[in-house]
């Protein structure tokens, strides 16, 4: 039995499917830094999350959560701007392999499809999301905080804490 | 990779892809979040919008250092912009264009009710990152921008006078650049208002029409003195419309009815921008263009507007200013010729120099007293040519003493009167020279203020 999740089955539902995901943290000095991924998933009970980066875009992230810095995640769709924000002290980065490709591949497709919502075509949303396996690492965290930010008033509010 | 100028990734401050934003609290937790609007400020500051009191803000303000991802719209490449938060500015220039974008953005995703602008958040841009990535061809160059800006310049240049002045710039924004909706309005400051002058590719001209000061992305591009400039359909209300409310609201109590002029704007603009008119360090009114397409203007239409307006404010008040054929000697005594039909009836109401010609509101202000007086003239002494200068002498017309924009009042009078086809009409004669033709007996009648 799992602990209770800290997301509802609507927002795993929404990260499963494959939305918009950004990835931050911040070095010693609380400089932050940032970068969109290239893909992401989500397990089935919303405890553990993957988000795949492109090593090459992300030098200064990979190295601040690798110090420490802690991760804050934004997923978004594109035609509605809903938008979840998860936070968690830490994440494992593995570099991605074959086994990961169908996960980038079902991605892409996700996201062309949101972002062909909003006026761009399957082309742009390749480029954007462009993922050559052997630049990608898998970033895995469990979220600890989790955030409502849709734009609006009550961006920001947080859902619920996990159970420690 | 060299780090790139900001002004290399205009494309990415369009608005077209939404920002990202990572800031960083004090006790060390990073925060992401999406951002409406990152604006170019100049080379070295982007200006962001402040719209709710949220986490970014609270960081932002604990800790001034950000980190903004923006995406090329066309090239899909992503650029990161390592900022430093200076100061909310929550007035002005930079302020009001923020606003008047931020409700176009807000409309086009349905959010008019959430997205209001508290204050500009001004940034110093540390340092620009260009992204690794394969990326599409970037956007083709608009090429040849500056030529169509050198040619619409030349016909500017080659123009003697204010009304084939504004019908060049109009003409050339049209065929140089495809702007099809196009207006000239001028501003008269002491009554914090701005009058149609010229326009182009609207069904009636709407030459008279007017706006006030601040209302709209018109009236906002002359009180702040900046480029306004709004990319989809807004629903915004002060935008949307602030043209005829604002004639509505502009209606004193006891004025005689029927004095308002339709303004001629299309009626479901979906990209509007407006450019002050300067000189000399004055706004001299705004040149103004409109779409019914989203997205019709980008950033170096503007920087053409914004060149072209400069030399339209240089030449119009070069034109004011220009010295006055008709002063070095008494007007020529030419007596109107006799004549004869239905006489018309031509009414002045004092209070507001308000003019109705068989009952029909033709002009009012300053352009209503002129008209006044040259009818008054004409009837005692039969007199039909008359100077700029006698017009700025007449104390009965209460011109302003500097930036009187003479020119630019008789330019309307003119083509109200063509508009309406009384039968009587103006005619420059020379450069501050011009004439009243009155083609049939005319009763004037006084309603004193």
């Amino acid at each position: 039995m799992a602990a209770p999740s800290l997301l509802s089955p609507e927002h795993i539902a929404m990260v499963d499917r494959g939305v918009s995901v950004i990835v931050a943290s911040r070095d010693a000095v609380l400089r932050p830094s940032l970068m969109r991924g290239v893909g992401s998933a989500i397990s089935a009970d919303g405890t553990q999350v993957t988000v795949y980066l492109r090593r090459s875009q992300s030098r200064q992230l990979l190295q601040d959560i690798a110090a420490g810095g802690g991760v804050a995640v934004v997923f978004s769709e594109p035609p509605t701007h809903r938008t979840l924000q998860l936070k968690a002290p830490g994440a494992t980065v593995r570099p991605a392999g074959p086994d990961d490709r169908p996960l980038l591949r079902r991605y892409l497709a996700s996201m062309q499809h949101e972002l062909a919502q909003v006026g761009y075509g399957p082309d742009y949303a390749a480029a954007m999301l462009s993922a050559p396996l052997e630049d990608v690492v898998a970033l895995q965290f469990t979220p600890l905080t989790a955030f409502d930010q849709t734009p609006g008033a009550r961006a920001g509010a947080p859902l619920a804490t996990a159970a420690p | 990779m060299t780090a790139p100028l900001l002004s290399a990734i205009r494309p990415c401050l369009e608005g077209a892809i939404p920002a990202i934003m990572a800031t960083c609290a004090s006790d060390g937790t990073p925060n992401v979040a999406y951002i409406s609007q990152v604006v170019y400020v100049d080379e070295g500051h982007v200006a962001l919008s402040f719209q709710f009191f949220n986490k970014t803000r609270e960081n932002i303000l604990a800790n001034p250092y950000a980190s903004v991802l923006v995406l090329d719209p066309v090239s899909a490449r992503f650029y990161r912009l390592h900022l430093r938060y200076l100061r909310t500015e929550t007035a002005g220039a930079l302020f009001e264009s923020m606003k008047a974008r931020l409700a176009g953005i807000a409309s086009h995703n349905g959010m008019a009710d959430v997205f209001r602008l508290k204050g500009s958040d001004v940034y110093a841009v540390e340092h620009i990152d260009a992204i690794d990535g394969e990326g599409l061809p970037p956007a083709p160059g608009r090429s040849g921008l500056l030529h169509r800006l050198r040619q619409c310049s030349e016909r500017l240049a080659a123009c003697t006078g204010l009304d084939e002045l504004l019908q060049a710039a109009l003409g050339a924004l049209q065929e140089c650049m495809g702007m099809a909706h196009t207006m000239v309005l001028m501003l008269d400051a002491p009554a914090q208002r701005l009058y149609t002058v010229a326009s182009r590719g609207y069904a009636t001209s709407g030459v008279g029409s007017e706006i006030a000061l601040g209302h709209g992305v018109i009236g906002m591009a002359a009180r702040e003195n900046t480029p306004v400039r709004i990319s989809h359909m807004t629903h915004a209300a002060l935008y949307s419309h602030a043209m005829r409310s604002s004639l509505e609201a502009g209606t004193p109590d006891g004025e005689p009815p029927g004095m308002e002029i339709p303004y001629p704007g299309l009626p479901a603009p979906h990209s509007q921008i407006a450019v002050p008119m300067v000189a000399a360090g004055r706004v001299l009114g705004v040149l103004f263009a409109e779409s019914p397409r989203d997205l019709a203007f980008d950033f170096e239409d503007e920087d053409l507007l914004v060149a072209l307006a400069a030399h339209l404010g240089a030449a119009i008040d070069l034109l004011q200013a220009a010295p006055e054929g008709g002063e070095a000697g008494a007007p020529t005594a030419t007596l109107a010729p006799a004549v004869s039909g239905t006489p018309v009836r031509v009414r002045h109401y004092a209070a507001n120099d308000s003019v109705f010609i068989n009952g029909d509101y033709l002009i009012k202000g300053v352009a209503g007293a002129i008209f006044w007086k040259l009818l008054r003239d004409h009837a005692q002494t039969g007199r039909t040519d008359f100077t700029n200068r006698e017009l700025r002498l007449d104390p009965t017309i209460r011109l302003p003493d500097v930036a009187d924009n003479l020119e630019a009042r008789l330019l309307l009078l003119q083509r109200r009167l063509q508009e309406n086809n009384p039968p009587m009409r103006i005619e420059k004669t020379g450069r501050g020279r011009f004439r009243l033709c009155v083609a049939c007996p005319v009763l004037l009648e006084e309603q004193p203020g």
